[in-house]
């Protein structure tokens, strides 16, 4: 008697288990934001361990991608330097006054060539205040 | 056996834990400015500037050739006579982008905050 209860029990009610789980998972996958944490793994960024680390975030910062071949690209999309310049340009009017941060995120073997051409288109969109990112760490 | 006790438990800790983690900031942003065309030249003297070049195997520090351990010493005996001078860093077109973060990193770690990427001459 006492056997079949228990084979009851371990088989049958589940349900209420199950739900908890998938009230979890959902409040978890809600409320993590992983995006702005996560790191482009086709860039390998060059170490800094003396750099400082920004707390605060600037909402109207702009991040530029690097790659290792020289192309340029934000949020993975493939941009030539004048499309740079024009979405700078246009994040700079978006932000009325405000800084515009730009991120370059540059791989380390990234030949400085490339990263000469984002730095002048930021400056051709009158950004002089420029961020390059690096690791503090081995992530 | 009761294992509902126990499973509860579990997710309390686990979701205790998933709370407090916080995830290491392993990214750093290191500050640099361009230099404005016109005002670049006239604006400061001569004096107040470290001029560095990052070559793809090596730099020059006032036109002074160093390896990466020669620039930490000289530049951090030039930047103990004043934290507020002006970095001018040129850097070679085929300099990986490493090399700079190298100097931007020793830069940072030696307080030197007025950081000017120059890229005109750079050839």
């Amino acid at each position: 008697m006492r056997q079949k209860r228990e084979e009851e029990y371990l088989n049958g009610n589940l349900t209420a288990m199950i739900d908890v789980v998938f009230q979890l998972i959902i409040f978890f996958v809600c409320t993590t934001n992983l995006q702005d944490k996560a790191i482009d793994d086709r860039i390998k960024l060059a170490m800094a361990p003396n750099g400082k680390v920004e707390t605060r975030k600037n909402p109207y910062e702009v991040k530029v991608y690097v790659a290792e071949k020289g192309g340029l690209s934000i949020a993975r999309t493939p941009l030539s330097a004048d499309m740079l310049t024009i979405i700078l340009k246009k994040s700079r009017a978006d932000a009325r006054g405000n800084e515009v941060p730009v991120l370059i995120m540059a791989d380390a073997r990234a030949k400085h060539s490339a990263v000469k051409k984002a730095m002048d288109a930021c400056t051709a969109a009158g950004i002089w205040k420029i961020k390059f990112t690096a690791l503090k760490e081995k992530a | 056996m009761n294992l509902t006790a126990m499973i509860d438990v579990a997710f309390q800790l686990l979701a205790f834990f998933i709370l407090t983690a916080k995830p290491v900031d392993v990214i750093t942003n290191l500050d640099v400015f361009r230099p404005m065309a016109e005002k670049a030249s006239q604006e400061q003297s001569p004096a107040k500037v470290i001029r560095v070049t990052v070559f793809p195997d090596g730099f020059t520090i006032n036109d002074r050739a160093v390896d990466s351990k020669g620039l930490s010493a000289l530049l951090g005996k030039l930047a103990d006579l004043d934290k507020t001078q002006t970095v001018l860093i040129q850097c070679l077109n085929e300099s990986p982008h490493g090399k700079l973060i190298e100097l931007l990193d020793l830069c940072a770690k030696l307080k030197l905050t007025n950081l000017s990427v120059i890229s005109s001459g750079g050839a």
